[in-house]
């Protein structure tokens, strides 16, 4: 899991109102990339912040050239945006990265992380070393397969 | 560690000694499953300790505390405790014995989804409460919050004559499944799934989330009907059938797909309309389409979609642990309860209406009532608990069940033992013989220990039950569902009662709505349907008055043996509305 750095973090997040030229990190709106995507040079990569409502699979297309899909949680415990990591990943095949901002706090990361989630802003205020602690407490795995590990328990034991 | 129990033959009198791990007649952990648990302790300590230092808020520890069952209550925190299916062994129930008189004031709460609960724990000493249920493999994941929680079954799962299919593997299957599943953890409100094996339903699956049925096909494969989008609350619905066959093995896929539709559309404005029923009811066919073409990408395009099919092997190895016990032996020649002179009426009684058919000749299932007069429906004290856990070593291969209805039930009682069961249940103060009679009553805590509740439905119970005492008034009366919630949450089932009441809150006091005719789906009380309401709530002291009314115009308007609900569907609300209003008198006005 990556944990991304305020002060350091390349990706410029644009206003709705904002129309977005090309250039390299820049991070649109999904409505604002639908409404530019025609005209987007393919190699510039860019990012595309997805709301928590949108169809992910609307993006399949559009997956080759997008490097960052951020995702939103208005509220932490909005949980539609672990949907749209899982079928980024497992249904699209989607490789950049999947980064969740907003809302985001410690105790979400296990989840993310299984769902695809590679990468989080957290919420100001949230402790880093807490969110690297919550991602170790089940060394030995989980019942049901998810994104990183495709196959449930019975599955593994029979390989 | 060998433990040892007891199985005492009342034939001989021959008591031997057997190592308990000889005795398997439920899912036995492995060490898998003890790692996870202990896992998920250490996690909820460490969230316990952020929030007891500071850094973790109230409002975001709530989320993460329900999840593993614990609510802040009126007088201290409630904890919820897991029994997967209802099946407990007295192994656990001596821990939960345990834990009752170590953190809790000595009680313990069954609830209708077949769990337990704690109302005196102080939460500083959760976690350490949970690593002593962890000690004998309980836990109180997925309890509560906007999850899957807990998976209910029949009470009599494995043991009933009427059964087509076990559905305890299933269940285990579900359990795995549905036990820290990372995309649905903060669906939109909470999740319940039902599963029921035999032609009667007992587990009242229409009224779940998702509901299934295991039905055999033609060819005698075993495959699921579904049911989608049953619930209780302020809108109560039956399940819509999603689907009449899908064979057993895709289950967990269809699942996911019904989930991640609801994850994704189901409503997050409204908690009252977030439940996966306003949904289906809002979208009807096209709800039923979505999950069709979800369940199809899940197995064409998902990466691991094919994995959870679940192989037979994994079937099998889950459903050895559900096999009849070898110690079962069939006792052919049939039950005389007079074989030795007359049988006590007494006896006879409790026979009648607290001993259940078995699929096993020669055995019986044995319900130990949890209703009787001083304390609330579905309690227990710990020296109760020991009690049971010590008949059900010496009578049921340490085995018990916790029936939806509240009680407990032994599932292996051989015919032979039912004397000294009956004597056993007597001394522990289980042998009240009013299993589904009106004072076998379905009631949460209810306003006196939940902070949720608008209204108390313990004094309610304990004023009915003391005023319907007379047992042969009670047994003339037959099977009667009465069903009490102290809110809308609906953790009574009042909507499901013959006679329903539940507490509402009018200007800060505590008034009853009553209602008849509902049912939970069983053959008895007919297809799955809510009761209804026979007029403004009334006034906590008017509703004995109110219950002996509605008993009273049914023994007025009852034919010759008839039920209760069909006396009612017969007759209507009406009757019974006037008689009840004539009880009014805080709320003349309002009728």
């Amino acid at each position: 899991m990556k944990f991304i750095d305020r002060s350091t973090d390349p990706w410029l997040l644009l206003p709705d109102s904002e129309i977005a030229g090309p250039a390299p990190h820049r991070l649109l709106p999904l409505a604002q990339w639908e409404a530019v995507r025609d005209n987007w040079p393919a190699d510039v990569p860019v990012g595309v912040l997805l709301p928590n409502t949108a169809d992910a699979e609307a993006l399949a297309a559009d997956l080759p050239r997008i490097a960052l899909v951020a995702l939103e949680f208005p509220k932490w415990v909005d949980g539609r945006a672990y949907s749209q990591a899982h079928a980024l990943r497992a249904r699209l095949r989607y490789a950049g990265e999947i980064r969740a901002t907003g809302d985001v706090v410690v105790d979400m990361m296990p989840l993310l992380q299984r769902c695809g989630v590679d990468a989080v802003l957290l919420r100001e205020g949230q402790r880093q070393s807490s969110a690297e602690r919550a991602l170790g407490f089940f060394p030995m795995g989980h019942y049901q397969g998810d994104v990183l590990q495709t196959r449930p328990k019975f599955a593994r034991e029979v390989a | 560690m060998k433990e040892l129990q007891y199985i005492v033959s009342s034939m001989g009198g021959i008591a031997c000694l057997l190592p308990s791990n000889e005795t398997k007649t439920m899912y036995q952990y492995t060490d898998f499953d003890r790692q996870f648990v202990h896992a998920r302790a250490a996690q909820f300590r460490d969230q316990l300790e952020r929030n007891l230092a500071g850094e973790l808020s109230d409002d975001d520890f709530r989320p993460l505390r329900l999840q593993n069952g614990w609510y802040i209550q009126r007088h201290a925190p409630m904890t919820r405790i897991a029994i997967p299916y209802g099946e407990l062994s007295s192994r656990q129930l001596r821990q939960l014995a345990r834990v009752a008189t170590e953190f809790d004031k000595g009680f313990l709460h069954f609830t209708t989804r077949q769990n337990a609960q704690f109302n005196w724990i102080p939460l500083p000493r959760a976690a350490d409460a949970m690593d002593l249920l962890a000690e004998a493999d309980m836990h109180g994941i997925q309890t509560s919050g906007n999850c899957i929680r807990n998976i209910t079954t029949d009470v009599f799962a494995g043991i009933a004559p009427d059964e087509v299919v076990d559905p305890r593997p299933y269940c285990e299957i579900l359990r795995q499944w549905s036990t820290l599943q990372p995309e649905f953890a903060f669906l939109p409100r909470k999740f319940k799934i039902a599963v029921s094996g035999a032609v009667e339903d007992r587990a009242a699956i229409g009224w779940h989330d998702i509901g299934l049925q295991l039905v055999r096909n033609d060819l005698g494969e075993v495959g699921f009907k579904v049911l989608v989008g049953g619930g209780m609350g302020r809108t109560p619905l039956i399940g819509a059938g999603s689907t009449e066959y899908l064979p057993w093995n895709q289950i967990l896929v269809y699942i996911e797909a019904i989930v991640r539709v609801y994850n994704r559309f189901g409503r997050r404005d409204n908690a009252y309309k977030a439940r996966i029923k306003i949904l289906v009811k809002s979208e009807g066919p096209k709800f039923f389409e979505a999950v069709e073409e979800e369940f199809r990408k899940i197995l064409a395009d998902d990466a691991g979609g094919h994995a959870h099919i679940i192989p037979q092997a994994e079937f099998d190895r889950v459903a050895a642990f559900f096999t009849r016990p070898a110690k079962v032996h069939p006792a052919i020649g049939g039950f005389d309860p007079h074989r030795t002179g007359a049988a006590p009426v007494p006896f006879l009684r409790w026979l009648d209406r607290n001993v259940h058919a078995h699929q096993v000749e020669g055995y019986r299932a044995v319900t130990l009532s949890l209703k009787r007069p001083g304390l609330p429906p579905g309690d227990v004290t710990s020296e109760q608990m020991e009690a049971a856990a010590t008949m059900a070593d010496r009578y049921s291969l340490g085995e018990l069940r916790v029936s939806h209805d509240q009680n407990l039930v032994l599932p292996w009682v051989r015919e032979a033992d039912l004397r000294a069961v009956w004597h056993a249940a007597k001394d522990a103060g289980f042998a009240t013989p009013n299993i589904g009679l009106l004072t076998d009553m379905i009631s949460c805590p209810g306003g006196d220990l939940c902070a949720l509740a608008n209204a108390r439905s313990i004094p309610i119970a304990a004023a009915i039950t003391e005023q319907f005492d007379d047992l042969d008034a009670l047994l003339d009366l037959g099977d009667i569902d009465l069903h009490m919630s102290g809110c809308m949450n609906s953790c009574g089932h009042h909507h499901t009662g013959h006679i329903g009441i539940l507490g509402i809150d009018k200007d800060g006091a505590e008034w009853y709505q009553v209602s008849v005719g509902g049912s939970d789906g069983s053959t008895l009380s007919g297809a799955s349907v809510p009761g209804k309401v026979i007029g403004p709530s009334f006034a906590a002291e008017e509703v004995p008055g109110v219950i002996q009314a509605l008993i009273d115009t049914f023994r007025e308007q009852r034919a010759a043996n008839e039920r209760f609900v069909d006396t009612a569907r017969r007759i209507g609300v009406a009757p019974f509305r006037a008689a009840a209003d004539l009880v009014r008198r805080e709320t003349a006005v309002a009728a």
